[in-house]
């Protein structure tokens, strides 16, 4: 199992990534996507219609929980991610987080969610974790670690800025990951350079710098997948290019 | 109580049967396939689920009436299924043993969760009437053809995790006519009755409850103890989530709590419970009492689904839940007592609990029950009235009865609330406070012979306390200095407190001639 987390500044485009990662990953690997960012909008961009999240069940729990008299209430919130949680695209799964919780305690509920989600995620060969730049839920623990970080960033000063705190974050969280990573995106008139220097002052291996695709903002444009996108143009390429850096060859051989 | 029997299979359904272990398994057994997902291009059947009817059921069965590792399937199988297609499944299981008993039931059928999902290529998800199995094409691949091999499997591992099993007979059908007919009168029955005796177990009935310390960043010294009387705080948790956690994580955050001794009945207060909180709360508190609102009452975590109070004026207590944002008739909003109260203390005069223990039978029984309690937002007491006494139901007052305490007074004296009377506690018929009319004379007693006589030993409203200020711990016989009186009064009080902790917020002294009648 290899867990990558894609995150980044709002905006920078890790949504884009993250689908597409899922998108070239998924013929290969048996996947599960995970949407934990609320803000975010990984199933449109992967053109899949979502079920429940996780948040919704969750509150469903909270609300039915003193009517479930002896039945095992693990059980009972396992059955539900199951078969209402988690969407069946035909070459991967989807689990959409959701809003974090209202009011109350969550306590018991987080902690059989946190049973439920680390059996269900060792059984699969790759997730993908599309995630808002303050990990909340790796620092809850619902999601328990991530081997890969990918930081993506674009020129600007605020997303270099947000990617040297999400590596001082994941620092302190202890995530164990194996390795932070960044890529900088929709990079023009050689605004490389100032990625690359801050790649080198931090510490972080550059994955690539993906330039700006015109295709891509038309997609947006439309409200179409991203994942319709020319699987040989330039962008494309280069995202399977990383997915293979991060995940092996495509026969489960990891390359690290 | 359901008769315990064999079901009776109809004589013109196919039925196939084998007798005995078997050597070899077409898949893999391990506890690493728990949590497996078989994604609906990999299954080869669904059992169960959202489109069939499903089921599992555990008998406790006389030793003789149980042939050992029999497996009886009845309706088409595995073979005869068509793929991609969903099939009614009921999986029952005969258990004899010498300590098999109805009651361990339940807790044997809901390991077949457990060890189903060591099969691998096989998905067991839900429980009772609910469950949902996917078997996977992989599997099929591999060799299997027949539920019976699944029976077989799953029978092996009860009997190696659960050796109390002497003896262990499956019946699995598919035929959807025998599937229905033996849920609806064979397994509801036996669920309802279940959970009917849930209502009836209580504290008395187990040996040991069980802690939870999931709370306890937030609240370090907070001990929740979890009784069949008495569930959590947050609400979440009860008793029979405290043992199915502990048995699968005895270190985990739901322990093992040993009774002990009882050492007050009415207040539920048990050494074994002390000792753990001892323990627990790192020395902070050394008793706690189940059932008491203000002797050494539970502490209160923060995640409390409502918070009790008391009020001093009216003799009784308020409840208030988190849902409910206006100030509560002691002028104060749930945050603020919640917050005053939080963080693990324990503090008479204010109770943080799970609406659930709303419907416990010993609900603050030390302290009168229901029989205390004098207002509840609308909200919360509409989820809960059909566990309200019916004789004290409409004495309770909400938000639309009364809003202030003198409003609240005015409804208690209307309805003739047992707290204007004085409360009788239903648990040992004690008389356990005096009413408000016996109040008033104690007061005026004080107060007109205060120059001949120690004051009387203070009442109820002694524990009294209002918020915005940190609890006193006063060292017994403490001399206790009052202000000096206004002129008219010769000779001055001393006033003897014995084991008491006071809070007091604000002390008004009048003159006697400001003295009221009637209590307003």
């Amino acid at each position: 199992m290899v867990v990558i987390a894609v995150t980044g500044k709002g905006g920078t485009g890790k949504t884009v990534i993250s689908a597409l990662l899922v998108h070239f990953l998924s013929r290969n690997h048996n996947l599960l996507a995970v949407d934990s960012d609320p803000d975010s909008n990984l199933p449109e961009a992967l053109g899949v219609t979502p079920k429940k999240t996780l948040g919704e069940i969750r509150e469903v729990f909270q609300a039915s929980r003193d009517e479930m008299g002896t039945m095992n209430k693990e059980q009972w919130l396992e059955g539900k991610i199951y078969s209402e949680a988690i969407t069946e695209a035909d070459n991967f799964d989807l689990l959409v987080m959701g809003r974090p919780e209202g009011e109350g305690c969550y306590c018991f509920a987080n902690s059989l969610l946190r049973g439920v989600l680390r059996r269900l995620m060792r059984h699969y060969d790759v997730i993908i974790i599309d995630t808002e730049a303050g990990l909340e839920h790796f620092s809850r623990g619902t999601i328990s670690g991530a081997d890969y970080i990918v930081v993506v960033t674009d020129m600007s000063k605020k997303g270099l800025s947000t990617a040297k705190r999400i590596k001082e974050l994941s620092s302190e969280l202890k995530l164990n990951f194996k390795k932070i990573f960044l890529v900088g995106n929709r990079i023009m008139d050689g605004g490389g350079e100032v990625i690359k220097s801050f790649a080198d002052e931090e510490g972080i291996e550059l994955l690539d710098l993906l330039p700006y695709s015109e295709e891509i903002v038309k997609l947006d444009v439309k409200g179409e997948p991203i994942v319709l996108m020319d699987e040989n143009s330039d962008y494309a390429r280069r995202i399977r290019k990383i997915a293979s850096r991060l995940v092996g060859d495509g026969n489960g051989k990891d390359e690290h | 109580m359901v008769e315990r029997k064999k079901i009776e299979i109809p004589a013109d359904v196919k039925k196939i049967e084998s007798v005995g272990e078997e050597a070899e398994f077409p898949f893999d057994i391990s506890p690493m396939y728990e949590g497996e997902r078989i994604r609906k291009n990999e299954m080869h059947v669904e059992l169960g689920g959202t489109e069939q009817p499903g089921f599992e059921l555990v008998l406790a069965l006389p030793e003789e009436e149980v042939e050992d590792m029999k497996v009886t399937v009845v309706g088409p199988d595995l073979e005869e299924m068509e793929e991609g297609k969903a099939y009614p499944y009921a999986m029952i299981y005969y258990v004899a043993g010498s300590q098999v008993e109805t009651d361990l039931e339940p807790v044997i059928e809901r390991r077949n969760h457990d060890f189903q999902n060591y099969l691998e290529g096989y998905m067991h998800l839900n429980q009772r009437y609910d469950i949902w199995i996917r078997i996977g094409k992989g599997s099929v691949k591999k060799g299997l053809k027949s539920l019976v091999q699944i029976a077989k499997a799953t029978m092996m591992l009860f009997k190696n995790e659960l050796p109390f099993i002497e003896k262990i007979e499956a019946l699995y059908i598919t035929d959807a006519t025998l599937v229905e007919k033996t849920l609806n009168e064979v397994a509801m029955p036996i669920y309802e009755e279940r959970d009917a005796r849930v209502e009836a177990l209580h504290d008395e009935d187990v040996d040991e409850f069980y802690s939870c310390t999931l709370c306890q960043s937030f609240a370090p010294t907070n001990v929740c103890v979890i009784s069949p009387d008495r569930p959590s705080l947050c609400g979440a948790i009860s008793w029979f989530d405290g043992r199915a956690a502990a048995k699968v994580d005895p270190e985990g955050p739901n322990r093992a709590v040993p009774k002990g001794d009882l050492v007050d009945e009415v207040g539920g207060e048990y050494s074994g419970v002390n000792e753990f909180a001892k323990e627990e709360s790192g020395g902070e508190y050394e008793r706690i009492k189940l059932h008491s609102f203000f002797e050494y009452p539970h502490t209160s975590c923060g995640c409390f689904e409502v918070i009790g109070f008391y009020m001093p004026e009216v003799d009784g207590i308020g409840w208030v839940h988190r849902g409910y944002a206006e100030p509560a008739p002691n002028g104060l909003p749930f945050s603020t007592m919640a917050g005053q109260t939080g963080g693990g203390k324990q503090i008479a005069g204010f109770l943080g609990v799970g609406i659930s223990y709303f419907r416990s039978k010993k609900f603050i029984q030390a302290d009168g029950g229901w029989y205390r309690v004098v207002w509840m937002p609308k909200d919360l007491k509409e989820r809960i009235a059909k566990y309200i006494p019916d004789d004290v139901r409409d004495k309770i007052a909400t938000e639309e009865d009364a809003k202030t305490i003198d409003e609240l007074k005015e409804f208690l004296k209307k309805v003739n609330h047992p707290v204007v009377t004085g409360v009788v506690r239903p648990v040992d018929g004690k008389k356990i406070t005096d009413g408000w009319v016996e109040e008033e004379e104690v007061v005026e007693e004080a107060v007109a012979e205060e120059v001949e006589a120690p004051a009387q030993p203070v009442q109820q409203p002694v524990q009294m306390q209002p918020m915005q200020m940190q609890p006193m711990q006063m060292p017994m016989q403490l001399p206790l200095q009052l202000p000096q009186l206004p002129a008219q009064q010769a000779g001055g009080v001393r006033l003897v407190i014995k084991d008491a902790k006071i809070y007091i917020d604000k002390i008004v002294i009048k003159k006697p001639e400001e003295k009221k009648k009637g209590g307003k």
